[in-house]
């Protein structure tokens, strides 16, 4: 156990000295500000604090956090690791995961010292906006899921991380899978799974009381998901869509939530951010350092 | 005698492209200090690797102390100090956070891992940089602090790559001084390109070339295989009393002389010849010559004499080198087969 939790340690102390991560946390900071004051009279409390995480998993810290996940394993840094770590007695088991624990706790430790004081604030200060019923669990929550999507993406960033040698490389890839995702999963209806479709739901799960949470998951709608890629491929191909284009809506405001899982949140996310681990892990122990 | 590492048909090929070793048997004595010789990639820093599980072999395995290495052989590498070439350390540590993190990779409880970084700074000359951050260090720093840093969990066994590469003559001097004095408790694999490293230290060496073995013995052995038909004379007296000597030394059978620069006769004596007799013969015209004998050269460099002559002969092999389900230890010289 003293290997890993030398090399935590040693990660967290890197990290946190880093020029990155001290820029991160004022311009998170900064932001939010920007966030809440620019939108104080607005916004009910719900979307406000949807608006306030929605940098964290659409754009631009969700980039930052690819920046941060690939690097342990990638460029540079490997050459060190090699010299100065992986050549004593320490299994590559121990220090990838040490790596990675370093990662997700300095993501979340940011993301969490910046929003729970400003969602505090908007939560419980007086406000000219219209009142809303956000709930203590709802809060709770929300700041799980996106917790679960941040960790998620610095695993996938440590996989990449792992298959492409160079840094850079595995940023592009990274940015290339994760900002289009949402198309992909609207054509096997996994919309929710989506970052946009989660930071749209938020409201939602915002709203929720604690003994409202088991909500019946709706039947999978084949049919639907059939035409969904009938579509997609149809677009693909170059003809319009035959469907009405609905009704404009406020971007937190669609309704088409109510049926949000947080179960199915968490596994949609959790499981492949434990396979994502995995893999990288196995990825690692196989190639050469 | 026990052996501290052993490889048996190790090979290392570089994603289908590249073969780095190959076929390499090796044995190190326990108690011994090892020069891992061999022209720049040669596979020497390959090896290393391998035995450290820094890399897969494609084929074969290594043993140290009978233990198998492996990616995740936590076992055997903490009976390894390595000091890798030009060794890249966490820049942004200062000198005793890193010690004290590759203390804590080691095991070591504090108040063992304290005292004995401290000790360690200061054996190498470091203390008076322990507030400055590894990245500022020089290449002299960079090497003291990473010999620091093999020596911290005490291993029975060094392995260190190209230890004097890029140090200035008193940091090598230092660096040789202490494989000297480190070899008398511990094995030591010094694994470099620079001869004259290994003569000074070293009392086993090991000759690669292209990925395998080429020789492995004993430092005496080494040079026995020496042919010692080679002689300079360093002379001093008239250029035309050089040229008569020279004539004079031709006109005697099985030996050729030549006329060197600084005032120096080269002899190049026939296998057949007697070489006590002839050179009692070549003195003898020195001494009724004006000229006045300096000294008397057997070869340049006995080490890079038989280096280089064991790198030829093994490319003269040509196709032979090739091997079918043999022991590659079988194409190696080695030492033992000499005395």
């Amino acid at each position: 156990m003293m290997p890993f939790t030398a090399i935590l340690w040693h990660d967290l102390r890197m990290l946190w000295s880093s020029w990155l991560v001290r820029l991160w946390l004022i311009a998170t900071a900064l932001l939010a500000m920007i966030q809440i004051m620019s939108n104080w009279e607005r916004f009910q409390t719900a979307p406000l604090i949807a608006v306030l995480l929605l940098p964290y998993i659409v754009f631009p810290w969700s980039l930052v956090v690819m920046m941060l996940s690939v690097n342990p394993l990638s460029g540079s840094r490997s050459g060190v690791a090699a010299d100065g770590i992986l050549s004593r007695p320490v299994t590559r088991y121990a220090y990838l995961l040490a790596a990675w624990t370093a990662r997700v706790t300095l993501v979340l430790s940011v993301f969490l010292v910046v929003t729970v004081p400003t969602i505090a604030i908007v939560a419980l200060a007086e406000r000219p906006a219209p009142a809303d019923e956000v709930t203590f669990y709802g809060v709770a929550a929300s700041l799980a899921v996106v917790g679960l999507v941040l960790t998620f993406l610095v695993s996938v960033g440590f996989l990449l991380g792992t298959l492409f040698r160079n840094t850079l490389l595995a940023i592009v890839v990274l940015v290339f899978l994760w900002f289009p995702v949402n198309l992909v999963l609207n054509v096997f209806s996994l919309e929710e799974f989506s970052p946009i479709s989660l930071t749209q739901a938020l409201p939602t799960l915002l709203r929720q009381p604690w003994d409202e949470t088991e909500v019946a998951e709706p039947e999978p709608d084949v049919d639907a998901a059939f035409r969904d890629a009938l579509s997609f491929f149809s677009s693909l191909g170059g003809n319009s869509n035959p469907e009405p284009k609905p009704e404009e809506r406020s971007f937190f405001e669609r309704g088409d939530y109510e049926d949000f899982s947080l179960r199915r949140v968490l596994l949609g996310y959790g499981i492949p951010t434990i396979v994502s681990v995995a893999l990288a892990t196995l990825c690692f122990c196989l190639r050469d350092v | 005698m026990p052996l501290a590492i052993r490889t048996e048909r190790l090979t290392k090929i570089y994603a289908s492209r590249l073969v780095a070793v190959n076929d390499l048997s090796l044995e190190v004595p326990q108690g011994a200090i090892f020069g891992l010789l061999g022209p720049n990639g040669a596979g020497k820093t390959t090896t290393v690797r391998l035995l450290l599980g820094l890399h897969r072999p494609s084929a074969g395995y290594a043993e140290v102390m009978g233990r198998r290495c492996g990616v995740n052989r936590v076992s055997v590498r903490k009976l390894i100090g390595y000091l890798p070439t030009n060794p890249k350390l966490p820049g942004h540590l200062r000198p005793i956070e890193y010690l004290d993190l590759l203390g804590q990779l080691y095991g070591l409880p504090k108040h063992v891992r304290k005292p004995r970084l401290a000790s360690l700074l200061r054996a190498v000359g470091l203390l008076g940089a322990t507030n400055q951050p590894i990245h500022t260090f020089s290449t002299g720093m960079n090497t003291r602090l990473g010999i620091a840093a093999s020596l911290i969990g005490d291993p029975p066994i060094l392995i260190w790559d190209e230890p004097t590469a890029g140090l200035d003559p008193a940091a090598r001097r230092f660096t040789l001084d202490l494989i000297r004095e480190l070899g008398r408790t511990r094995t030591i694999v010094v694994a470099t390109h620079i001869l004259s490293d290994i003569d000074q230290v070293c009392s086993h060496v090991g000759v690669m070339h292209e990925g395998r073995m080429i020789f492995s013995g004993s430092m005496r052995d080494m040079q026995q295989r020496l042919k010692r038909n080679v002689f300079r004379l360093d002379l001093v007296g008239s250029g035309e009393d050089l040229e008569r000597l020279a004539e004079q030394v031709n006109a005697m059978a099985g030996i050729e002389a030549t006329v060197g620069t600084g005032d120096t006769l080269s002899l190049q004596l026939a296998d057949r010849v007697n070489r006590a007799n002839a050179l009692s013969e070549v003195l003898m015209l020195v001494a009724t010559s004006n000229l006045t004998l300096q000294n008397v050269h057997s070869g340049r460099n006995e080490t890079e004499d038989v280096y280089l002559q064991l790198l030829q002969e093994d490319e003269a092999h040509g196709f032979q080198r090739f091997t079918f389900e043999t022991d590659s230890r079988d194409d190696a010289v080695h030492g033992d087969s000499l005395a």
